[in-house]
């Protein structure tokens, strides 16, 4: 065969594999999701972090009994890398999958986007299913883009033998001063072998995120403007001083090789943690050790006695691209996984998933006393004030300000809590970074 | 007529052409267009979702404000001078020890020196956490014997850039040496001999061979250690997460965290461009250098 031949086919072969590849790209809808009525059975897709996608293969059977024409496959993403990978998908218009999971404090970057599927016209029926805090996250410019899945109302798992060896009584920890001062009684009288908790300095604002809700204060207010200068933010900077300053933590990072090995010694008290974390505690516990330690649960101190005790950290949903071809079946998956009491008692029990589906708090299966933890009513505890807590004002640019504040607050902790009027100049300088206003004082 | 001459010459070629055309094809799409792209970006206001904005020099005017950008600078200056002339030194005395003729068990300890560069920074990290761990340390376990206070090494804002370049030390040296190690082997034998027999001593032979033939292996070895801790991501990541505060915080994780965190992509190719380029000129200074002491 001539050379010039050889080219020409070749070149033609070239030209018809990429205008293949450039009409399958522009055939991609960017907008709303399309049914894929007429379409041979393709199955959608699901991104899903380790725990929650094992979670939801678990329960795949009980899912195709009621749509048995929609074939699922669930793809475990690690939560690290989800976040990027989802943003080129989306950016790319393509190759994002047909259901996704997210971290509820990231909806309103995303939704600010318009690349992901208005669910508004299935989904605003089950509005007062969910807590508002939570629901409210899920909403943006009046349009619902996301469903809420797991929460994190938080408690204090503490090991009981360990409480009384010190004559510590958690019944009487009602505030946050009490748990301080028990904290010191233990450390006192363990000669700084056992510390009161785990609290890092490279996680302040975990735990000022916790006091900031039970205080009632906002990072942003509702026009969006900063809000962290409040006497509220104020009273949980407070709080977390004096946690610091009381000399009862370990520095040591809620997960890491350091607290796991904890779980099964003396060398912590407690944990204040959500709700997810008892599961962790237990997967991590060996049965002896967890037996000798006697783990229990009680609720969170509040700001003072009488006040709130819970407050949240973090959570889930799931979302619908809005490049997806399966709309309807995307849709029905998860209806069927976050709508739907069995469903979401499903992923807690066994995954310690605890439902955002108010629903599901309803069921006696929520009452059921847990072994683990001395035939406490762990469940029950921690549904305890859960609509009372006050819903975050999310921006589009949630996660920059939180990764701003926990910058500011681990230097703050780092070098001693000195910076006088630190709220109000980390307020100006989050704002001028932010490209918006501070609130005045 | 010339052009003529060369387009038929190229025709009667086409099937070389054909041969290296992967390459380049590959190269221009991975390579070519996602760094002129980037160039493009630099010039606008893009969240990776929206529409693009172009905001001419807008980004590059913003990074002289960006007190992040500039701390991630210093930050950077610092990893840099407490890690690259160590590692220069430590890799070279290595490589002159492994190439050593009395020594036994050569390729046993070759294999211990590069082996931390190719271990899995999570694994590194795990034994490093261990090392610098506040409540359990062996640090702060030799501290506590010498009778000195405990240090909070990857959470005071003092001590996070040392722990880090440490780390960085002990997983990087071993690859200098290897390299080094390849440097001194390819010096002439003749040299040292030569020398030898003109009554050069130890040091004299040091001093006026290995180390002028050397220069080259050094000046590649500062390069590439320049680029190396100007772009040190997991190290950072994985122990410190560029706290406490800011103090950790290296270029590498800024510009991580500037893209996929902030999702400002329009300002991360602009940063990313003017570091591209300060790096750049800063290698041809040292090349020029070098370049300069051949000629004299």
């Amino acid at each position: 065969m001539p050379t010039a031949q050889l080219i020409k086919i070749l070149l033609a072969g070239a030209l018809l594999v990429a205008s293949g590849v450039v009409a399958s790209r522009f055939d991609q809808p960017r907008s709303e999701g399309t049914s894929r009525s007429g379409q041979a059975s393709q199955p959608i897709v699901v991104w899903a972090w380790n725990t929650p996608a094992k979670s939801l293969r678990q329960f795949m059977p009980s899912f195709r009994v009621k749509h048995p024409d929609i074939d699922v496959r669930v793809e475990m993403i690690g939560s690290n890398m989800s976040r990027a990978r989802f943003l080129l998908a989306l950016s790319a218009g393509i190759g994002a999958p047909d259901v996704a999971m997210i971290e509820i404090q990231n909806v309103q970057q995303y939704a600010a986007t318009k690349t992901l599927a208005d669910l508004t016209e299935r989904a605003s029926h089950y509005a007062s299913s969910f807590p508002p805090a939570f629901w409210d996250n899920c909403v943006y410019d009046g349009r619902v883009y996301a469903i809420p899945w797991d929460m994190g109302p938080c408690g204090v798992f503490y090991k009981d033998a360990v409480f009384r060896r010190y004559g510590v009584d958690a019944a009487k920890i009602e505030s946050w001063d009490e748990f301080i001062a028990a904290g010191r009684k233990i450390v006192t009288a363990s000669s700084g072998q056992t510390r009161m908790l785990p609290l890092a300095t490279g996680e302040m604002s975990h735990m000022f995120e916790l006091l900031l809700q039970q205080a009632g204060g906002q990072i942003f207010d509702a026009e969006g403007r900063v809000a962290i200068n409040s006497p509220e933010a104020g009273v949980a900077l407070d709080v977390l001083q004096r946690l610091v300053e009381a000399d009862i933590s370990a520095n040591i990072a809620a997960h890491g090789f350091e607290v796991y090995s904890s779980f099964n010694t003396d060398a912590i008290a407690c944990y204040v943690m959500p709700v997810w974390y008892g599961g962790m505690i237990r997967d991590a516990t060996q049965a002896a050790a967890a037996r000798q330690l006697a783990w229990r649960v009680m609720r969170l101190p509040a700001m003072q006695p009488g006040g709130l005790r819970n407050s949240n950290r973090g959570g889930s949903v799931l979302v619908i691209p809005a490049q997806t071809q399966h709309f309807d079946d995307a849709w029905k998956f998860v209806e069927f996984a976050l709508c739907d009491v069995d469903s979401q008692l499903a992923h807690y029990q066994q995954f310690h998933l605890f439902p955002a589906f108010l629903p599901a708090h309803r069921d006696k299966r929520f009452d059921r006393p847990d072994q683990f933890f001395g035939g406490q009513h762990v469940s029950r505890l921690f549904t305890q004030q859960l609509e009372e807590i006050p819903a975050l004002n999310r921006t589009a640019d949630w996660l920059q300000a939180e990764h701003y504040l926990n910058r500011a607050l681990s230097r703050w902790a780092a070098t001693g809590m000195e910076a006088p009027d630190f709220l109000q100049t980390l307020a100006v300088r989050l704002a001028r970074r932010l490209g918006r206003e501070a609130t005045s004082r | 007529m010339r052009a003529r001459r060369n387009w038929a010459d190229v025709r009667r070629h086409a099937h070389f052409y054909l041969f290296i055309a992967p390459f380049f094809l590959l190269f221009a799409v991975f390579g070519m267009y996602p760094v002129l792209f980037s160039f493009f970006l630099s010039f606008t206001k893009w969240n990776g979702l929206t529409e693009r904005r172009w905001i001419g020099l807008a980004n590059f005017a913003a990074m002289l404000h960006d007190e992040i950008f500039w701390t991630s600078l210093w930050n950077t200056a610092v990893l840099g001078v407490l890690t690259i002339p160590a590692m220069l030194v430590l890799g070279f005395l290595f490589a002159l020890g492994l190439n050593a003729g009395w020594l036994r068990a050569k390729g046993y300890l070759r294999t211990a020196f590069f082996l931390p560069c190719i271990t899995p920074m999570v694994a590194i990290a795990i034994v490093f956490l261990l090392v610098y761990s506040p409540e359990r340390g062996i640090l702060n376990w030799l501290l506590r014997s010498a009778g000195l206070g405990p240090l909070d090494w990857l959470n005071s804002v003092s001590w996070s850039k040392p722990s880090l370049a440490m780390v960085s030390l002990w997983r990087w040296t071993g690859y200098t040496a290897v390299l080094m190690l390849a440097g001194l082997q390819g010096i002439p034998k003749d040299y040292y001999e030569a020398a030898r027999l003109d009554g050069a001593g130890g040091f004299a032979r040091m001093w006026h061979i290995t180390l002028p033939l050397m220069r080259p292996m050094f000046i590649y070895c500062s390069i590439s250690a320049l680029l190396g801790t100007v772009f040190m991501f997991d190290e950072v990541i994985v122990l410190t997460e560029g706290g406490p505060g800011a103090s950790s915080l290296n270029f590498g994780l800024y510009l991580f965290n500037t893209s996929f965190v902030d999702f400002r992509f329009g300002y991360a190719s602009a940063v990313a461009y003017t570091m591209a380029a300060f790096v750049f000129l800063l290698s041809l200074v040292i090349v020029r250098r070098r370049r300069g002491d051949e000629n004299w």
